[in-house]
């Protein structure tokens, strides 16, 4: 009975046992057993659900956000582009297509090609990547100002809602999209050259040129990446919400990043995995979804928040020592 | 006379490796003392020893005859050393006056007194021959002018032992002249001196003393009159020097691998070169004299102009490394930490890097396929171990491997190699000069920069002096000798004078 420690199985066992986004949805599960006992109807499988809907949006953002951050920068136009995808979907609206997804498709190729706009600027005038897409942020929310204005607008458009709202199986579409962007995440970043490759340029990137990693089209791609990640999640926060408006973007910037964190990548690059943003996303919704139950003022409501996210940070998610 | 520094039986390892074991080196006011060793034999470790920036697992360090029991470098430098190290610790930022003053200002009323520090920098700076204005930023001096630089630093601080750390690899021949004659007098003024050279003519005129260390150990501790230059070499490498190289024999074929008219990269202007087949190419010289940018020039690495270029081939440069991989080159650099190795990854995706680089990007990856590719390697190699380690955890012989075999499963018909054998174990070295001699008889070619002139001169089938950015001199096998390389890597002068 000693010797399962021994084998290659135990040996793997422990090693997922030891792992990050294993801690991450450690910690989800606990969080979740405390609250469903302390607070009445958190544990039903309804509220649950919701939760993990909710963190749906949190997630595709946090999709694009990984990606970038395991390459080495950081996408702080997420918030912005989610905005955008939100607000300009329902003036794209074809009575030739009644499905809508032409406007869907659209949007994406809009955000998208924000995102590149973005890579652009990183890999070909070598801007850093925070300035780069801070200044995109506020670019967009300005030109969102014009366009906008102050009014919500109302989505007629009937993939969206359906997105929004449509329960196939007894499982939010959100949910289901979310699943599928997740497999395909993953792929990408453990199973494919592409992905070895932006694990080599946020290691080191000077050293990955060097070994002939094609760093300005892998940059651009990145960053593409992130930008329909956040288009995409706009269209869904949009169905749910039914009304897109300036500002609807706004939470998932913190949210992206932290979600990242939390799951175990390293914000400094090079390490880290999608499964662990997956979990870190969900205990974003969870954290939020317990301060309002403690039904404090919208004030203490962000305090809450920001000390919550910073505890856990403490908890799980410092950085090691690099040599 | 009493020893002012002295070290008593020290011993140091790192993670379990000992690198010193055993060594004692005491220095004598008035003397020049040598401590000669190959890379890797320890003078490093030793010298880190004797300033307090480490602390020996055993044995003592003695200042004045009394043992320091907790040596660190502030009581180092209350001592009186002052260390000028290899790689230089100045700030590119701040004035030449500064950077001297650095960590001692002068103060007045609580601040710095820069009128002071001003004349006491300039006084260090007319010891060593510096005579740019003293507020002129480090970064815009040479690398030459900044060695001089950090020697005024230490002599800033009156040091009564001075250790210097191979100070003149980047001195041009009037600034070694300069600090020879400085040496001379503050023998003459009774400061002990440490000198590391690999210059063993330098060695035999400057010096009294000589420690030699070979593999952590000393041995030998001795005056240096009656010894003469190739006895040294005997002590540091213990075998005669000519057992590391491989047998040379010739396997260059007329047809050019790489042919270049007028080209210019970085450093290095209008240069003609042809690299042939089955050749192994030597570039020598003094350091930074632009040798790096013609690699990387030709490498795709840095913007690069030529005339007329044809590389394997095709015709024109790769401009860009992929498309340099494509046409059959790979770079080794020399910084493997920095440049050429992913420390944090494993073992096996820094060996499978260029595949991925190479490979359509979205191209699902086979761990199999990779796992057997990475063993093979590392069979091959003689690492051993789990290859899903991180690559920080190998030596630094065995990661210098690493960054070589990862280029060989893409079958590369060039390989610029930018000093591969810097700071490698004997045994390493001369696993990678068999490489390489093998890899130039199967009729690829090989460009060997370097650092290391006895490296250049058994491995090479030619050797390219460069200095100032040009190719000085292209010495035949025939003609190939440390002297020549030496000489002509110092300048036009002395060429003249030969021809």
């Amino acid at each position: 009975m000693t010797a399962w420690k021994e084998s290659a199985g135990g040996e793997r066992a422990l090693t997922i046992l030891r792992s990050r986004p294993f801690l991450t949805v450690a910690i989800v599960a606990a969080v979740w057993i405390v609250a469903s006992f302390v607070s009445r109807g958190f544990g039903a499988y309804g509220h649950l659900r919701y939760l993990v809907e909710l963190g749906a949006v949190i997630g595709l953002v946090a999709a694009g956000q990984t990606f970038v951050v395991i390459a080495g920068g950081i996408d702080l136009s997420v918030a912005a582009i989610v905005t955008v995808s939100a607000v300009s979907l329902p003036l794209l609206s074809w009575q030739a297509d009644p499905t809508g997804i032409t406007a869907i498709l659209a949007v994406l190729v809009l955000t998208t090609a924000i995102g590149l706009v973005n890579g652009l600027g990183v890999a070909l005038l070598r801007v850093h990547p925070m300035i780069m897409t801070l200044a995109m942020a506020t670019f967009l929310q300005g030109l969102l100002i014009i366009i906008a204005g102050g009014s919500a607008v109302t989505a007629e458009n009937p993939l969206v809602h359906w997105l929004g709202n449509a329960r196939p199986v007894g499982i939010p579409a959100g949910v289901l999209l979310w699943v599928a962007v997740s497999v395909i995440v993953l792929t990408m970043m453990h199973a494919t050259s592409f992905g070895a490759r932006i694990f080599a340029m946020g290691a080191n990137p000077l050293a990955a040129s060097l070994s002939g990693v094609p760093v300005a089209s892998t940059t651009l791609a990145v960053y593409g990446i992130s930008g329909s990640c956040s288009g995409l999640a706009g269209v869904l926060v949009l169905g749910m919400n039914g009304q897109g408006y300036v500002g609807i973007g706004d939470p998932y910037l913190l949210a992206s990043i932290a979600a990242v964190v939390l799951g175990g990548t390293s914000i400094l690059g090079g390490l880290g995995t999608y499964a662990g943003t997956i979990p870190g996303a969900i205990l974003l919704v969870t954290i939020t979804a317990l301060i309002t139950v403690v039904n404090a003022s919208p004030g203490w409501r962000s305090i809450l928040f920001g000390s919550l996210i910073l505890g856990l940070l403490l908890l799980s998610g410092r950085e090691q020592a690099r040599r | 006379m009493a020893p002012i520094l002295a070290a008593r039986g020290v011993s140091k390892s790192f993670f379990g490796n000992p690198v010193l074991r055993d060594v004692s080196i005491a220095l004598q006011p008035g003397r020049v003392h040598a401590l000669l060793g190959e890379n890797g034999a320890g003078k490093s470790t030793l010298i880190n020893l004797l300033s307090g920036a480490l602390r020996p697992d055993g044995g003592t360090i003695e200042v004045d005859g009394r043992a320091v029991s907790r040596m660190n470098p502030a009581i180092a430098r209350q001592a009186g050393i002052a260390v000028v190290q290899q790689e230089l610790s100045l700030t590119a930022s701040l004035s030449i006056a500064e950077n001297i003053g650095l960590g001692a200002y002068p103060r007045r009323f609580g601040l710095v007194d820069y009128n002071e520090l001003a004349a006491r920098a300039r006084a260090a700076c007319n010891l060593v021959g510096l005579h740019e204005p003293l507020s002129t930023p480090v970064g815009h001096l040479s690398l030459g002018r900044r060695q001089m630089v950090e020697i005024a630093k230490a002599l800033y601080r009156r040091p009564r032992v001075l250790i210097l750390d191979e100070p003149t690899s980047s001195l041009s021949a009037t600034e070694t002249k300069i600090l020879t004659d400085l040496l001379e007098r503050l023998r003459g003024e009774g400061i002990a001196i440490l000198y590391i050279s690999h210059r063993l003519n330098e060695v035999m005129t400057l010096c009294q003393h000589v420690t030699v260390l070979k593999d952590g150990t000393c041995t030998a501790d001795r005056s240096l009159e009656g010894t003469d230059a190739a006895g040294l070499v005997r002590l540091m490498v213990g075998r005669d020097p000519g057992d590391l190289f491989p047998r040379w024999q010739p396997s260059a074929s007329p047809a050019n691998a790489i042919s270049v008219r007028s080209f210019s990269a970085g450093l290095m202007r209008d240069v003609d070169l042809d690299i042939r087949r089955g050749e192994v190419i030597g570039i020598g010289g003094l350091v930074g004299q632009g040798q790096e940018d013609l690699l990387l020039g030709l490498y795709g690495a840095i913007p690069a102009r030529t005339a007329s270029a044809t590389v394997n081939g095709v015709s024109g440069l790769p401009g860009g490394v992929p498309k340099a991989n494509a046409l059959g080159l790979a770079y080794v650099p020399a910084d493997r930490k920095r440049e050429g190795l992913h420390l944090i990854h494993p073992i096996i995706t820094n060996m499978m890097l260029p595949a991925f680089a190479r490979l359509p990007a979205l191209k699902l990856r086979s761990r199999r396929a990779e796992r057997e590719t990475a063993t093979g390697l590392a069979a091959q190699l003689g690492i051993k171990g789990d290859l899903a380690r991180p690559a920080q955890a190998l030596s630094g012989g065995n990661q210098q491997k690493v960054a070589l075999a990862k280029w060989m499963p893409h079958d590369p018909l060039v390989l610029l190699l930018n000093d591969p054998t810097r700071g490698v174990d004997v045994e390493t070295k001369r696993e990678i000069y068999h490489m390489l001699r093998n890899f130039a008889a199967a009729g690829k070619a090989v460009v060997l920069l370097s650092s290391d002139t006895p490296e250049l001169v058994h491995l090479c089938d030619r050797v390219a002096v460069v200095r100032e950015g040009r190719i000085v001199a292209m010495l035949e096998r025939g003609a190939l000798s440390e002297e020549a390389i030496v000489s002509a890597a110092m300048g036009a002068e002395q060429r003249k004078v030969a021809a």
